[in-house]
């Protein structure tokens, strides 16, 4: 019982301060058409219903959330009716409601539709119960078809519009960009890098090296290679040792550097540290030129 | 050497493996303004946050055909701040009602001197550049609009470029393995964005 107590209240917290933020937008809205109509420009108002449809959106998740309990089984009784002023309801609802009378709570606390719209909705079930099933399905399927032609026709027009030039409004985006950023962030394509990955950067000079010896790397190049192989054997041979452990994968040219490093101190379990950091060591980088 | 896909391992204890659930897209400079607009309405409340990376990437051949990929960034206008170390897996071929791309992701923030530490590892940096941009968040939602900046001089950062005349716009979450709610979420804030940005998952393999 006490859980279902928190969960009310936590879902309550959560529904009010959703609705506030609605307001709030709403408010600014308002503003926003009644003294700056005169600068006003579509993008904006529709930057404005899009947060709006953002905000009811996140009001529907919180109401759809497992965690809220059914508001409809709950009900909101009138216990103490005053015709005085309550300073607290008025500072919780900011002013606008002064008295908890006998005026204010029908309006506040109703549940039903008016009573026009109630006849309107009784009326317009008793229709619908009264033409039978399969003629309202009927009915649907035609409005379906209705819909998606409308649908069709629309954004044929807009694709037509477009590619003649059309729009009035600009174009935000262009998807070759798009492309052409995802690849630069990706791989590097388009930035200058080392490797001649087809990329509109500036030609390299090519070095192949020993990198050929590894299979299907035929794209890419080694850089930096005088030089570093007799400086680093040293220190990675070790990792040699424990990369001897895999059968059958090493070319030929390695062997020799197996040998030495037999006798080297570097023991196994201090070059595990590498091995857990970063995946099997590159061998072609201790092979002399 | 890649790792088989992280859905795919058992679980034998260690970190949790996270995923990096992300959609791309792009906008035009000119109308940059009503994408932060938009954003700063949409997204949480919080102060305009603008940042600028230096981002190197770092290769290490294996004997098999794929390279491993490193990404290290450090932050050019926040003094003192880590370094920041990324491994991206391979994207997760999933079904193809997840809506966004799906990749095993480590991060780990680092000292200065990583590079150095890199290239000792045997490591080569690939490619360079510097993003410029704007981030938000929403949620667990990381939005990030940003300027690719090609490096005219290898190490320097003065001699700058731009790559082109849109910024990139990226939505990621970092979720632990599994999780596909996350892309739905994802899915319907791209929505609200949708005439401004089409943001959608698009596979780097496509492009090359």
């Amino acid at each position: 019982m006490q859980r279902e107590e928190k969960q009310l209240e936590a879902s309550l917290d959560a529904l009010l301060s959703q609705v506030a933020d609605l307001k709030n937008s709403l408010g600014s809205f308002i503003y926003k058409l009644e003294n700056e109509y005169d600068r006003l420009t579509w993008p904006s108002v529709l930057d404005s219903f899009a947060l709006l449809s953002g905000q009811l959106n996140t009001l529907n998740k919180v109401l759809k959330h497992e965690k809220t309990p059914l508001f409809r089984n709950q009900v909101i009784i009138p216990l103490v009716l005053s015709p005085d002023r309550d300073e607290d309801l008025m500072r919780q609802t900011e002013g606008r409601v002064p008295v908890f009378s006998h005026e204010v709570v029908p309006d506040h606390l109703r549940t039903k539709p008016d009573p026009e719209v109630e006849e309107q909705e009784k009326q317009l079930t008793t229709d619908a119960a009264r033409i039978g099933a399969d003629v309202a399905q009927k009915q649907i399927q035609s409005l379906n078809k209705m819909c998606s032609n409308l649908l069709e026709k629309i954004s044929k027009e807009e694709r037509e519009s477009e590619s003649g030039g059309l729009r009035p409004n600009k174009q935000t985006f262009n998807p070759a960009d798009t492309n052409a950023l995802v690849a630069a962030v990706a791989f590097g394509k388009g930035l200058s890098n080392w490797r001649p990955s087809g990329s509109s950067g500036p030609g390299q000079p090519g070095q192949p090296g020993t990198g050929t010896i590894l299979a299907g790397a035929s794209g890419l190049q080694q850089v930096q290679m005088a030089g570093a192989p007799s400086q680093q054997q040293s220190i990675l041979s070790g990792v040699q040792m424990a990369q001897a452990g895999q059968p059958g994968k090493m070319p030929s040219g390695i062997k020799t550097n197996i040998k030495s490093a037999s006798m080297h101190p570097y023991q196994r379990s201090e070059v595990r540290l590498y091995h857990s950091l970063v995946s099997p060591m590159p061998s072609s980088y201790w092979l002399p030129e | 050497m890649e790792a088989p896909p992280v859905t795919m391992m058992p679980v034998t204890g260690g970190t949790i493996n996270m995923m990096e659930y992300l959609l791309q897209g792009s906008v035009l400079d000119h109308s940059l303004e009503s994408l932060i607009h938009r954003l700063r309405g949409l997204c949480d409340n919080m102060e305009p946050e603008t940042f600028l990376d230096h981002e190197m990437v770092f290769l290490l051949k294996g004997q098999q055909a794929s390279p491993f990929v490193l990404r290290a960034r450090r932050s050019m206008d926040r003094a003192g701040a880590p370094w920041h170390l990324r491994y991206l897996g391979q994207p997760e071929v999933g079904d193809k009602n997840r809506h966004a791309l799906v990749r095993n992701c480590v991060d780990i923030a680092t000292s200065e001197n990583l590079t150095d530490f890199l290239m000792e590892m045997g490591f080569r940096m690939d490619h360079e550049f510097v993003a410029k941009g704007h981030l938000f968040r929403k949620g667990i939602m990381k939005i990030m609009v940003y300027k690719i900046f090609r490096i005219l001089v290898p190490g320097s950062t003065d001699s700058t470029e731009a790559l082109s005349l849109s910024y990139l716009v990226e939505l990621s979450v970092v979720a632990p393995a599994g999780q596909d709610m996350v892309s739905d979420d994802m899915r319907n804030f791209a929505e609200q964005l949708k005439p401004l940005v089409h943001l959608e998952k698009i596979d780097p393999k496509r492009l090359m």
